[in-house]
């Protein structure tokens, strides 16, 4: 990393403070002069305005909003996510870190399956182009993306756990079998997308004059299809993997659901229908930090690999 | 240079790829080895038996598996303030007196209790042989005297306590920061503890049957103001052995239980939600939920479920209530029209396969009190518009705008059926409107609305909860604004009436008139619709929560 490089990451690291705090400001405000609050979620049909006193002054909602942002920056500072108005004896980094870890797990080896099969599948479908195999490939994976979650779920699960008795459907961790099906609803999907970017992104290389060099030395067609065309093609696939990258952590709404994954997506429904606070403000800033952090990567990566990139930054 | 971290990068990338799908496929093929859970409560040997995935797995052993709500509050009895919540936390903790089966109140750690000749005094005589879960003290007067004072400490902030025990003499003082204990509560020797109350009030047992009056360990609390509650240290049937959010809740049996030592050795709820019938088809849980869909066949007998449905009436009520200050409704007639325009019937049959309870008065037929022969305006399209043409808006309508507490998107099936009906038979558009429902009740309290629905699931077995509560004119959830001196008058004498029969005959008379008055039109008493496995034995039909998985056991002879 030469000074040019490190300069420019500092000057990336440092843009995405101010994108933070504003991030943070406007999701507190929005919060709290959004009409309900948790208190009124927690009082119920049994709301009055003594008992509402008490526990406004409990969670500190009694003071003005800027005050109470300030407490929370200051207790950001300190590493205090603060506290969950449904499990108030979790602290939100308790609430949220193994609901974080659950969904990034399966989000990781979904997204490895999505890029091992994504991959392959383009480079066939490109070196296939103008035979019907190309349209045949792409087609069938694309009609895997179509089918909606919550269609594709029970229909697995009618087959494999109540006809072939494969699989159970409870929630026993990361690593248990009962995770083959919604890892299966989680990756394949993916597979066409990532195999249409593969295919377009091989096509442009196909003809470029360092494959046609390579041809003429004479070189085994496996070579050339592998080193010379592949490797350069997955070039622009770094942006993809890198915008995927926080998408990871997100989870899958209907696949938690279904499955009754203790993940991050179900975690959110949650927090935003209670309404939880402190939970609904760290989910937020937990998801536009690594979104900041995977564009960061991202420009690294090419900073990285073509050396264009730098020389701009070093001008810039 | 380029080309080399290209290859570099390349190689990471296969590695990743290759790696995570080693494990992945070696995870798999030994069948799930490591938990990462960490499980440090001796699990009984349940984790081996789970290979079999169909036949009769969950039927050997004594461990209920049945799928929960992820509570909505800590498991502190004085936070509880819902049903999903409460379910757990009164199997973990116990108070004075509790609910048997048929919903009577029986005494729990109180042995006997004396109510004094004006009804202001009670003395309870406690048990001197329960002891705490996890400590070897054993529960005194003290405890409970403890336990009051903690809930009415406003730095607590329990949302219930001035609900249920209010009537205590001194409580109020204290949940206002005027006094720092309640003075009304005093511990006389161990096992004595006298409660006084500032009106006599029949049903004050049955509102110490609530979470909120239950007893909790002051060596735990104090030791551990924070994080308790993942251990509580209670007197009920079973013990908290794990609480893992939107997981996984886990009960073991107390085995020093002193009202009879529960026959399961542990109740798993699975918060998870998830494909609950499916799960329960495939032997995972021993019981299951009917979904809309598949209730016309599982009530029918069409389904192989149907011999294992179980429907549970609930103890609420679900209704539609008219703010009597706003045009139209100012006018009774209009009220009349509408209530007798409603085929509840129809819909009940049309929409929920008639496995619904209509609603023709308030109380719920399963709560004490409860009248057959007092009933509301029946359906009568004739009558209906007959009373619309001569109330003073015929012809005249004005904007109506029925809000309800939900998602916004599609109106409720049961809401646009209603309305509906009100188009077909009166020729009046009502307009449904959806509110966030935290903000809903913010209106509510504001008498925002002009036409609202909602509902009220009982506290306790007693009418005074849904009668005096809803339509008392100064109760804080009397949320339709309905006002009636009459009614005022025999709620008022009922509340200082001693004879439960005389008390039950007010409310009745009571809830006759506020029908007369159309101050709401009742739609229906609520029923879930569960799947109990055959196994399962003594599972009760109760339609309030209460202590019952004591009185479960399974029945492994029953496949």
């Amino acid at each position: 990393m030469g000074p040019g490089l490190f300069g420019y990451v500092v000057r990336r690291l440092l843009w995405a403070v101010p994108v933070l705090f504003a991030i943070s400001v406007i999701v507190f405000w929005i919060l709290r002069l959004a009409p309900g609050s948790p208190v009124d979620t927690i009082l119920g049909q049994r709301y009055d305005e003594e008992r509402a006193a008490v526990l406004n002054r409990k969670y500190g909602y009694d003071q003005p909003i800027y005050i109470q942002y300030a407490k929370y920056v200051n207790n950001l500072f300190h590493g205090d996510l603060g506290v969950s108005t449904r499990h108030q004896d979790f602290t939100v980094s308790e609430v949220i870190w193994p609901k974080v870890k659950v969904s990034s797990e399966l989000g990781v080896i979904a997204m490895c399956i999505t890029f091992a099969l994504g991959i392959p599948v383009g480079v066939y479908a490109a070196m296939a182009r103008g035979t019907f195999l190309d349209p045949l490939t792409i087609g069938s994976w694309l009609l895997l993306d179509a089918i909606p979650a919550f269609v594709a779920i029970p229909i697995l699960q009618f087959f494999l756990a109540l006809k072939l008795g494969w699989v159970q459907l409870g929630w026993e961790g990361v690593w248990s079998p009962n995770i083959i099906l919604p890892v299966l609803v989680m990756s394949l999907p993916g597979v066409a997308g990532v195999a249409r970017f593969m295919r377009a992104s091989v096509i442009s290389v196909m003809n470029e004059d360092y494959v046609r060099t390579a041809r003429a030395k004479g070189l085994k067609e496996r070579t050339v299809v592998i080193t010379h065309i592949t490797r350069n093609a997955l070039l622009p696939m770094i942006t993809v993997i890198g915008l995927s990258l926080p998408g990871i952590t997100a989870g899958a709404l209907f696949t938690e659901q279904y499955f009754g994954i203790p993940g991050i997506a179900r975690e959110s429904l949650a927090a935003i229908t209670a309404p939880d606070f402190d939970v609904i403000l760290a989910l937020v800033l937990f998801g536009s930090t690594l979104f900041v952090l995977a564009n960061v990567l991202i420009d690294i990566s090419y900073a990285i690999v073509d050396p264009r990139v730098r020389v701009g930054a070093r001008r810039g | 240079m380029s080309n080399r971290t290209l290859t570099l990068m390349m190689g990471f990338v296969a590695f990743l790829i290759l790696a995570v799908g080693v494990v992945f496929i070696a995870v798999l093929a030994t069948g799930g080895g490591d938990d990462t859970g960490g499980s440090d409560v001796p699990a009984s040997g349940s984790t081996p038996t789970k290979k079999s995935s169909s036949g009769g797995g969950i039927c050997d052993g004594d461990k209920l598996v049945t799928f929960g709500s992820d509570p909505n509050s800590i498991l502190d009895p004085i936070q509880v303030r819902d049903e999903a919540t409460s379910e757990y936390v009164v199997e973990i903790f116990g108070g004075l007196v509790t609910l048997d089966l048929n919903l009577k109140v029986v005494p729990d750690i109180a042995r006997e209790w004396k109510i004094s000749d004006d009804g202001r005094t009670y003395t309870f005589k406690l048990r001197d042989d329960v002891v705490f879960q996890n400590s070897n003290r054993r529960v005194t007067a003290s405890d409970f005297k403890y336990s009051i004072d903690r809930a009415a400490d406003p730095a607590n902030g329990s949302p219930t306590v001035t609900l249920y025990l209010d009537n205590i003499v001194g409580l109020k003082d204290r949940f206002n920061n005027k006094a720092t204990e309640v003075s009304g509560v005093r511990a006389v020797d161990d096992t004595t503890l006298e409660i006084k109350l500032i009106q006599p009030a029949d049903y004050f047992l049955a509102e110490l049957t609530y979470p909120v009056a239950f007893v909790v360990e002051k060596d735990q609390i104090q030791k551990n103001p924070r994080n308790w509650t993942q251990k509580p240290n209670g007197t009920g049937p079973f013990k908290l052995a794990e609480f893992t959010p939107a997981e996984r809740i886990r009960l073991v049996r107390n085995d020093r239980y002193h009202l009879g030592v529960a026959k399961l050795s542990e109740v798993d709820f699975e918060l998870g939600g998830g494909s609950i019938l499916t799960r329960y088809q495939n032997d995972e849980l021993h019981i299951g939920a009917v979904p809309g869909i598949e209730l016309d066949a599982v009530k029918s007998g069409k389904s192989p479920l149907s011999a294992d449905y179980k429907p549970q009436p609930r103890m609420a009520i679900s209704y539609i209530a008219f703010n009597p200050e706003k045009a139209p409704f100012d006018d009774i007639k209009v009220r009349q029209a509408l209530a007798m325009s409603m085929d509840t019937q129809k819909i009940n049959e049309v929409l929920f396969f008639g496995s619904q309870r209509v609603a023709d008065g308030i109380l719920p037929p399963d709560m004490p009190g409860y009248t057959e022969s007092v009933s509301g305006p029946k359906y009568d399209a004739a009558r209906a518009r007959q009373l619309l043409a001569e109330s003073k808006y015929a012809g005249k309508m004005p904007r109506i705008i029925l809000t309800y507490g939900g998602p916004a998107g599609d109106a409720p099936d049961l809401l646009t059926a209603i309305t509906s009906g009100w188009k077909e038979v009166l020729g009046i558009d009502v307009e449904l409107e959806a509110r966030d429902y935290s903000a809903f009740l913010r209106d509510l309290r504001k008498r925002n609305f002009q036409a609202f629905d909602t509902g009220w699931i009982a506290d306790y077995p007693d009418p005074e909860d849904f009668i005096d509560k809803l339509f008392y004119s100064e109760s804080i959830q009397n949320e339709q604004g309905y006002k009636n001196a009459e009614v005022d008058k025999i709620l008022l004498q009922a509340r200082s009436e001693r004879d439960k029969n005389a008390r039950f005959a007010l409310y009745a008379r009571a809830e006759q008139m506020i029908l007369d008055d159309v101050a709401i039109i009742p739609i229906l008493w609520p029923v879930d619709h569960l799947l109990v496995k055959p196994c399962v034995k003594n599972w009760p039909q109760i339609s309030m929560t209460i202590p019952k998985y004591r009185f479960i056991e399974i029945d492994s002879t029953k496949k």
